[in-house]
C-alpha cells in the first residue's frame, strides 16, 4: 500500500518534471567535470558572467559550467542551506563581510597552493589580495575594485547653485551648503541623507582620525566617546536641514529604491563607487561621484580600496583545480575582461584595467577614474572584520534611528552602542 | 428541487420594505462595495502604470499616470531572463496544478478521518497535525534540505508536490474538518445502516456534499502555490525549473541594477492566471450546494 | 473533538465481536483514511521538527557541528536577551490588533456579498485582489506610495490642513501600517466566511422570516450560531498565522524590523537570527518557545470551545 501510493505519486510527479524541463543538467559524458556557480546579481551581471562561462567552456571541451544566480536578500539563506545540506556549489560569490564567517568556519578552500600552479596573481593589486586573506590564508579572489563613495545629483546642485569639491568636500561643506540647499529648495529636498547609520561611512569618519572600526584581532578600535562624537556631529547636520528628516531616512532599507537619492528626498546618497551605475538606472537627473565628506580639508586616510566581491571555491569542491582555472581565466583574460566590463567594479588586475580602459562608456570611465583619483586620499586597507560585523553594522542603524527620532541623546547612545559593539563581538568569539 | 419558489415566497411575505426602500438599500451596498472596490483596485492600476510607464519614472513620478506608455517592459520582461517566461509559467501551472489534486485528495481523506470516523488517539493525532502548524518553518527548512538530499530530491519538483500528497499542509486538514462536521449526520448514519463502506460515505455522501469547502481548498492551493516562492528557491536550482514567482524576483537585486519595468510588467501578468483561477472556481463555490440537489 | 457511535453496525449485531474485528471495525477506517498523512507526518514532517528541537539546545551556525548547550539559548532569550522581549511586544501588539479587525471585516464582507445583489463574483473578485498580490516586491513599493510623508495618505490629510509624518518610517506609527496591510489582505477568512455561510440551509431562514424575526434576529439566532465552526476556525489559523507573520514585515522592512525594530516581528527576528547571524541554535529555541505558546493558546481556544461552537454532531 505504502509503495503502491508512494511510487504513483512519485511517476506522476516525475513525469511532470520530465515534461517540463527535460531530464537535462547530467553531463553528456560520464567522465565530464561539472561546475556549479552561484553569484548574486541582476540579469546585466548575470548576462556578463554567462557569456564568460560560455567562452570558457567553449575552448575546455568536457567542463560544463552550471550558473545559478539569485537577487541578494535571496542569495544567503539559499547558499546557507545549500552549505549546510552539504551541497554547497564549488564556486561562490563572497561578500566582505560574509567571506569571513564562511572561510573561518572552514567551508571555503584555501587557494595558496594554486597560486602560479593554475592561479595567477602577479597582475592583481597587493590590496585586493590582502582583502581576499583570511586569517593569512587566501581565500577569496576580488572581483572588482569598489570604494566608499556620495553619489549626487549634479542637475539638483546646479539648479540650487551649490558646488562641491567631489575629491576634497568637508563635513563643514555639507553643514553651510546644505543649508543653503534646503533654503533654496523649500525643505523639499535636503542636500544628503542621514548617514549616521552607515557603517562604511562611520568607518571612514573614524579612519581620517587615525582609529578604525576593528583592530586585527577583531576589538572596537574606537570608544564610547567617537560614538557620541558621530552623532553629535549628524545632531548638528539635522538641526541646520543639511540632512533628511529621521522618517524621511526610516524609509531607506538598504535597497536602491528605497534610498532618499532615488524618491528625489536628498541629492546625494552614501554608497560604495561599483553602485553608481545602477542608481543612474533609477535616477533621471545625470549623478557625479565624490568622496565621502572628509572632517577637514584635506585630510586623508578614510577610504580604501575595498573588493565589491569575491569568487571563493567551496572546501567541498571535487575539482578544485578546474574551478581555480575557471576562476584565473575570469580575473586575468582580456576576453573575459571585456565581457565584464566593470559591473562588479573596477577589475582588480592592473593588466585588465589596462586593456578595458578604451571600451568604457562614460558613466563607467566615471567610476574608474574615481578609484584612480582616490590612490592619494586612500589610506591602507583595513583587517578583515570580526564575525560579529554584520550584526553590528544592524545595531548601528537601529542605534542612529533611536538617536534621529530623539529617543536618545548623542551622550548616552555612545556608550550604550560601544557596550553592545563589545557584547557582541563577546558572544560571536 | 424548486430553488426559486421559496425565495419568491420570502419577498411576498416580507411584505413591508416598499420597493423604493428596497432600492434604496440596494443602491447604497452598490455605492459601499464601489468605494471598497476602488481602494481594493488602486495597488492594481499603480502596478499597470509602472508596468507602462519608462524606467526612471517609477519611484520619482507621483502622479500615477505615466508621462508616456510603451509595452517595451512587457517584451523586455518575457524574455529579459535566459530562460523565457514561458517556462516559468508552465512550472508554475504544473507544480500548483497537482498541489490542487494532492491537497484535496490527501486533505480531504484526513479531514473525514477526523471528522467522522471514530479510531483510537484520534484527538492525539488531531493535536499533533495542528502541531505541525505551529512552528515556524525556517527552523525545519535545514533538516528538511537535508532530508530531500538524501532522497535525491533536490533540483527537481518533488520537494514541492510530494507533500501536497501527504497531506502535510495542516491548514486544510483543519478547515474542512470544521466543515464536515457542519454536515448532518443522519446523512451518514442512514448511509451506515444501509451498510455503506467509510470509503462509500467518503465518496458519495461527504464530497459531493462538501464542493464549497473543496472549491476554497483549490483556490487556496493553487494561489498559495503560485505565490510561493521560498521553496522554490531553496530546492530548484536550475533556472529552466523555475516558478513565475521565482523568474519575477531575480529582476531585482537590491545591490544592482534591477529591470524594475520588466518586474512590474510581469507582475501584472503573473496575477492574470490566479485571477482566471479565482474567478472560475469561485463558481463552484458558490453554486456547489445547489447544483449537488441539497436544500438551499 | 469526540466523536459518538452510538448506533451498531448491523455485521457487530450479527456476529460476536472479537477484538481484533472491533479493531478493524472501529479504528481501521480511520487510520488508513490517515494513511497519507501518516506517510507525510513520519516520512517528512516530525524528523526536521524533532532535529529542530535538539538544535535548540545546541549552538549551531550552520556551517560547522551543532554543538550541545544545554538549556542555555532558553536561558538567555529570557534573562539576557532585549530583543527577544521586543520582538514579542511587537508580534503581541500585532496579533491583538490584526486579528479581530480583520476576522471583522471579513465576516462583514462577506455577510454584503452573499445577498442577493447583481454584479456578485466581480466584488468578490476585486476584493481577492490584494490577497492575490501575497508577497509581491510590488505590495512594499505600493505602501511607500501610499504610507510615506508625501503619500497618499498624507495628500488626504493636507485637505482638511493637517500634516501627517511618514507614517510608514516613524517607530510609533510603523506598526500600524502592517497591521492595515493585514487586515486589507482579508481574502482568505472572507472566501471562508462565504463557503460556511453558503453551507447554511437557506429554508431556516424562511421559517424564521415566515416567523416574523427580523434580519438581526436571523443572523443572532441562525447565523452565527450556524457559522461558529467557521468562525473558530478563522479565529485559531489567524492568530496562529499572526504570530507567525513574517513575510509582511519582511518585504516592508527590507528584512530589517526597522525603524528602531518597531517592525521586528518575532519570525524575523528568529530568520535574522538564523540566517543573518548564523545562530540556528537559537533560532530553534525561539521557535519551539512560540510553538509552546501559540499551542497554549490552541489547546485553551479548544477547551473553551465547546461552550460556544456549534457542531451537527
Amino acid at each position: 500500500m505504502v509503495s503502491v501510493a508512494s511510487r504513483r505519486q512519485f511517476l506522476l510527479a516525475g513525469s511532470a518534471l520530465v515534461a517540463a524541463s527535460g531530464l537535462g543538467g547530467l553531463p553528456a559524458f560520464a567522465q565530464d567535470t561539472r561546475l556549479r556557480l552561484i553569484f548574486w546579481g541582476g540579469q546585466a551581471r548575470a548576462d556578463r558572467t554567462y557569456g564568460v562561462t560560455d567562452l570558457y567552456t567553449g575552448t575546455h571541451p568536457g567542463l560544463a559550467i552550471e550558473g545559478e544566480f539569485l537577487g541578494w536578500a535571496d542569495y544567503w539563506p539559499k547558499l546557507a542551506t545549500q552549505t549546510a545540506g552539504g551541497n554547497a556549489p564549488d564556486i561562490m560569490q563572497m561578500d566582505y563581510r560574509y567571506i569571513g564567517e564562511y572561510a573561518r568556519r572552514g567551508t571555503l578552500a584555501p587557494l595558496d597552493q594554486y597560486v602560479g600552479a593554475g592561479l595567477d596573481i602577479a597582475s592583481i593589486d597587493a590590496d585586493q589580495l590582502q582583502n581576499g586573506t583570511i586569517d593569512g590564508k587566501l581565500i577569496g579572489i576580488s572581483l572588482g575594485v569598489a570604494a566608499g563613495a556620495a553619489v549626487y545629483n549634479t542637475k539638483a546642485l546646479a539648479d540650487a547653485g551649490i558646488e562641491i569639491d567631489p575629491m576634497g568636500w568637508t563635513y563643514d561643506d555639507l553643514l553651510t551648503k546644505g543649508a543653503a540647499f534646503a533654503d533654496s529648495t523649500g525643505g523639499a529636498m535636503a542636500l544628503a541623507p542621514d548617514g549616521s547609520g552607515v557603517e562604511l561611512l562611520f568607518e571612514n569618519w573614524l579612519r581620517q582620525q587615525g582609529k578604525a572600526l576593528y583592530t586585527a584581532e577583531g576589538q572596537p578600535a574606537f570608544a564610547a566617546e567617537d560614538v557620541t562624537a558621530w552623532f553629535k556631529l549628524w545632531a548638528e547636520l539635522r538641526q541646520a536641514r543639511a540632512i533628511v528628516s529621521p522618517d524621511e531616512q526610516a524609509i531607506d532599507v538598504g535597497k536602491l529604491e528605497t534610498s532618499p537619492l532615488v524618491r528625489g528626498k536628498a541629492a546625494m546618497n552614501f554608497t560604495t563607487s561599483n553602485q553608481l551605475v545602477a542608481y543612474q538606472t533609477l535616477v533621471p537627473d545625470p549623478l557625479g561621484i565624490a568622496i565621502y565628506p572628509a572632517t577637514k580639508a584635506g585630510s586623508t586616510g578614510g577610504h580604501y580600496r575595498n573588493s565589491s566581491q569575491y569568487f571563493a571555491i567551496s572546501a567541498g569542491s571535487a575539482a578544485p583545480e578546474q574551478a581555480v582555472e575557471f576562476i584565473n581565466f575570469f580575473v586575468n583574460s582580456p576576453e573575459a575582461a571585456a565581457l565584464l566590463g566593470v559591473e562588479r567594479g573596477v577589475p582588480a588586475s592592473s593588466a585588465m584595467r589596462a586593456a578595458l580602459a578604451p571600451s568604457l562608456d562614460e558613466r563607467s570611465q566615471q567610476a574608474v577614474r574615481y578609484i584612480d583619483q582616490l590612490g592619494a586620499i586612500a589610506g591602507p586597507v583595513p583587517p578583515t572584520p570580526p564575525a560579529a560585523a554584520g550584526e553590528i553594522e544592524v545595531a548601528l542603524k537601529t542605534k542612529s534611528q533611536e538617536v534621529g527620532f530623539g529617543m536618545q541623546s548623542p551622550e548616552d547612545a555612545g556608550p550604550a552602542f560601544f557596550d553592545e559593539v563589545v557584547a557582541t563581538l563577546a558572544r560571536a568569539a | 428541487m424548486t430553488i426559486n419558489a421559496p425565495a419568491k415566497l420570502t419577498v411576498v411575505t416580507e411584505g413591508m420594505p416598499s420597493p423604493l426602500r428596497r432600492r434604496t438599500t440596494s443602491i447604497i451596498v452598490h455605492v459601499l462595495l464601489i468605494g471598497a472596490s476602488i481602494l481594493m483596485l488602486y495597488p492594481l492600476l499603480w502596478l499597470l502604470a509602472a508596468s507602462f510607464r519608462p524606467e526612471n519614472e517609477i519611484f520619482t513620478s507621483a502622479s500615477i499616470w505615466p508621462s508616456s506608455w510603451s509595452l517595451d517592459a512587457y517584451f523586455r520582461g518575457w524574455n529579459g531572463l535566459r530562460t523565457g517566461f514561458g517556462t516559468f509559467y508552465l512550472n508554475s501551472f504544473i507544480i500548483s496544478g497537482l498541489s490542487v489534486i494532492g491537497n484535496v485528495l490527501a486533505c480531504s481523506m484526513a479531514a473525514f478521518a477526523f471528522a467522522r470516523l471514530n479510531f483510537k488517539y484520534k484527538n492525539f493525532w488531531f493535536a499533533m497535525m495542528l502541531m505541525t502548524l505551529m512552528l515556524p518553518y525556517q527552523v525545519t527548512l535545514i533538516p528538511q534540505y537535508v532530508l530531500f538530499r538524501q532522497l535525491g530530491w533536490v533540483n527537481t519538483f518533488l520537494p514541492l508536490v510530494v507533500p501536497k500528497f501527504l497531506a502535510a499542509d495542516g491548514f486544510f486538514i483543519f478547515l474542512m474538518v470544521q466543515f464536515f462536521r457542519g454536515l448532518p449526520k443522519e446523512l451518514d448514519e442512514a448511509a451506515q445502516m444501509d451498510g455503506c463502506s467509510p470509503w462509500r460515505i467518503y465518496w458519495r455522501i461527504i464530497i459531493p456534499l462538501s464542493m464549497p469547502v473543496l472549491a476554497t481548498a483549490a483556490i487556496f492551493t493553487f494561489i498559495w502555490t503560485w505565490d510561493d516562492f521560498f521553496g522554490p528557491l531553496i530546492y530548484l536550482g536550475e533556472m529552466r525549473q523555475y516558478t513565475v514567482m521565482l523568474g519575477l524576483r531575480t529582476f531585482t537585486d537590491s545591490t544592482g541594477e534591477s529591470d524594475y519595468g520588466g518586474l512590474f510588467a510581469m507582475s501584472a501578468l503573473s496575477l492574470v492566471p490566479i485571477f482566471l483561477f479565482f474567478l472560475f472556481f469561485q463558481r463552484l463555490l458558490i453554486e456547489g450546494i445547489a447544483t449537488t440537489g441539497m436544500k438551499r | 473533538m469526540t466523536v459518538h457511535s452510538t448506533i451498531a453496525t448491523p455485521i457487530e449485531q450479527a456476529q460476536r465481536p472479537s477484538v481484533w474485528s472491533r479493531i478493524w471495525q472501529n479504528d481501521a477506517p480511520g487510520y488508513l483514511f490517515l494513511l497519507p498523512w501518516f506517510i507525510g507526518f513520519f516520512g517528512l514532517t516530525i524528523g526536521p521538527m524533532i532535529t529542530s528541537f535538539y538544535l535548540s539546545f545546541t549552538n549551531f551556525d550552520l556551517l560547522q557541528a551543532p554543538q550541545w548547550v544545554g538549556a542555555s539559548n532558553y536561558v538567555r532569550m529570557f534573562t539576557a536577551d532585549p530583543k527577544f522581549s521586543a520582538s514579542m511586544r511587537v508580534t503581541l501588539f500585532f496579533v491583538i490588533f490584526s486579528v479581530p479587525l480583520k476576522l471583522a471585516f471579513a465576516l462583514a464582507v462577506a455577510m454584503l456579498l452573499n445577498r442577493g445583489i447583481k454584479g456578485l463574483p466581480m466584488y468578490r473578485a476585486l476584493f481577492y485582489l490584494p490577497s492575490l498580490l501575497g508577497a509581491s516586491v510590488a505590495i512594499a513599493i505600493l505602501w511607500r506610495q501610499i504610507f510615506a510623508g508625501d503619500g497618499l495618505v498624507n495628500k488626504l490629510l493636507a485637505l482638511f490642513g493637517i500634516i501627517g509624518p511618514s507614517w510608514i518610517s516613524n517607530p510609533n506609527y510603523s506598526l500600524w501600517t502592517l497591521i492595515i496591510l493585514s487586515i486589507w489582505q482579508f481574502g482568505s477568512p472572507m472566501i471562508i466566511f462565504l463557503a460556511g455561510l453558503r453551507q447554511i440551509p437557506q429554508d431556516m431562514y424562511e421559517a424564521a422570516s415566515l416567523d416574523g424575526a427580523s434580519k438581526w434576529r436571523q443572523f443572532v439566532k441562525i447565523t452565527l450560531p450556524l457559522l461558529t465552526p467557521v468562525v473558530f476556525f478563522n479565529a485559531i489559523i489567524q492568530t496562529i498565522e499572526a504570530f507567525k507573520s513574517f513575510t509582511p514585515a519582511f518585504i516592508i522592512s527590507g528584512g530589517t524590523g526597522n525603524p528602531i525594530n518597531s517592525t521586528l516581528f518575532y519570525t524575523l527576528y528568529l530568520y535574522q537570527e538564523a540566517f543573518g547571524f548564523f545562530r540556528m541554535g537559537y533560532a530553534s529555541a525561539l521557535a519551539w518557545v512560540l510553538l509552546a505558546l501559540v499551542g497554549l493558546f490552541t489547546a485553551f481556544s479548544f477547551l473553551t470551545s465547546k461552550y460556544w461552537v456549534h457542531y451537527d454532531d
